[in-house]
């Protein structure tokens, strides 16, 4: 069973500033001013790094959550 | 035993600079001042309509003849990187030979490579040094991939800028100049990815490729096959993930370990990936050198370009080893330890 927190947490890393960010599993992670094409790159790399899923770019276009995230991850994991 | 040293790099930058005011004029919507601070890149130079690859090559092989008292008769050897020569036929490097007078017993040829080119270059140079086929060679790097650009691609404007520099290799450095001994290489290719980066309509394999503009749902310029295309996440990926087991495998060979290496430069493609694949490699970020916010992503040019700004400062000394890294179009890479002489 994935942590939450965890991966609430290893998303934020990857954000220029994060320790000014602040996320739930609903919040929409692109919905945060440093959010850009570069830091949904390293998103896609942590999922492959930590949960050892590939996100395609279409896949991961559609998520606009965190929990959409999470239950994708989850799901092929 | 002997050695192949590199013992001087001059380098060439275009007079014209295309600022992020003036990006930020020409696209207005798109937010140059948050994108810069990101990639690193304030500033970028730009070959004029009539300068080309040839020109820009030809100013810094001068500059690195004048600046590193070289004979022009003792180079025995050019090589050009690039991917936008003058011709595609004939050699572009036959026509430097020319225009700045090396001997005609020179050897000269081109090499098509973009963000590798620089470490593939020092390895030939080395393989001609070791094997006594040439004294003294000259590589150049040079690219103009701003005339490979869609006026309207402003991501890609963003980031690339034109630039050349020239780089002695040589088995009997001159003392006076700074010189490194350049040790062992590690490639790496993947042409899987090949249209990762790549101008569709640059070659005789042209039968699918569209001519027309296509846009996202956003109205962004994604490509046209007339013009450069990048898929940035791909090359992203590729590096995250290749870069740090070439690292490895370039420390390795060499018998080190990263303790070992006083500064590493990496092909400087934007400042964000640049710390992003620092920290994947476990890299120091004292050692670690960046310089490209007044240039861009100048292809091939920009480790010799860095690797110029760092020997300026004067601090490396004798038996100081640096790592250079190269990746990205091809897909290719490419790294190798120097050590300081």
């Amino acid at each position: 069973m994935m942590n939450e927190e965890t991966f609430i947490n290893n998303v934020k890393q990857q954000y220029m500033d994060p320790e000014d960010v602040s996320f739930e599993m609903a919040s929409e992670f692109r919905q945060v001013d440093s959010y850009d094409s570069l830091t949904g790159m390293t998103i896609m790399v942590m999922i492959k790094d930590e949960y050892g899923v590939d996100i395609s770019e279409e896949q991961y276009r559609s998520k606009k959550t965190i929990q959409e995230l999470y239950d994708f991850v989850a799901s092929i994991k | 035993m002997m050695e192949a040293y590199i013992n001087g790099i001059s380098y060439y930058l275009p007079e014209k600079e295309l600022t992020n005011k003036e990006l930020s004029d020409m696209y207005p919507e798109w937010s140059v001042d948050k994108i810069s601070q990101k990639t690193g890149i304030y500033s970028r130079h730009i070959a004029d309509k009539e300068e080309f690859v040839s020109d820009m090559a030809i100013a810094a092989l001068n500059k690195l003849i004048s600046e590193f008292e070289i004979d022009k008769q003792t180079i025995d050897y050019l090589i050009l990187c690039t991917q936008s020569p003058d011709f595609s036929l004939p050699t572009t490097a036959c026509i430097i030979q020319d225009k700045v007078g090396l001997p005609k017993t020179c050897g000269a040829l081109d090499i098509n490579l973009g963000c590798s080119g620089y470490i593939y270059g020092l390895g030939l140079a080395k393989g001609l040094i070791l094997t006594e086929q040439a004294k003294n060679v000259v590589f150049i790097t040079s690219e103009t991939y701003s005339k490979l650009l869609h006026p309207k691609d402003k991501s890609n404007r963003t980031i690339f800028g034109d630039g050349a520099s020239a780089t002695l290799i040589t088995s009997n450095p001159n003392p006076k100049y700074f010189a490194a001994s350049i040790k062992k290489f590690k490639y790496g290719t993947d042409g899987s990815g090949f249209d990762k980066l790549i101008v569709k309509n640059s070659g005789q394999n042209f039968e699918d490729a569209l001519n027309e503009d296509v846009y996202d749902e956003e109205g962004n310029f994604v490509s046209n096959d007339d013009f450069l295309y990048m898929n940035g996440r791909e090359i992203f990926n590729f590096t995250a993930f290749e870069v740090p087991k070439l690292v490895e495998d370039t420390l390795n060979e060499n018998a080190l370990t990263m303790s070992d290496i006083s500064r590493v430069i990496f092909h400087q493609a934007n400042a964000y990936m640049l710390d992003f694949i620092r920290k994947r490699c476990n890299i120091d970020k004292d050692i670690f050198f960046v310089s490209m916010d007044d240039v861009g992503n100048t292809v091939s040019s920009t480790i010799p370009i860095a690797f110029r700004r760092l020997i300026d400062e004067n601090k490396l000394k004798k038996g100081n080893k640096i790592l250079l890294s190269g990746f990205g179009v091809g897909l290719s890479m490419g790294g190798v330890v120097l050590e300081t002489a």
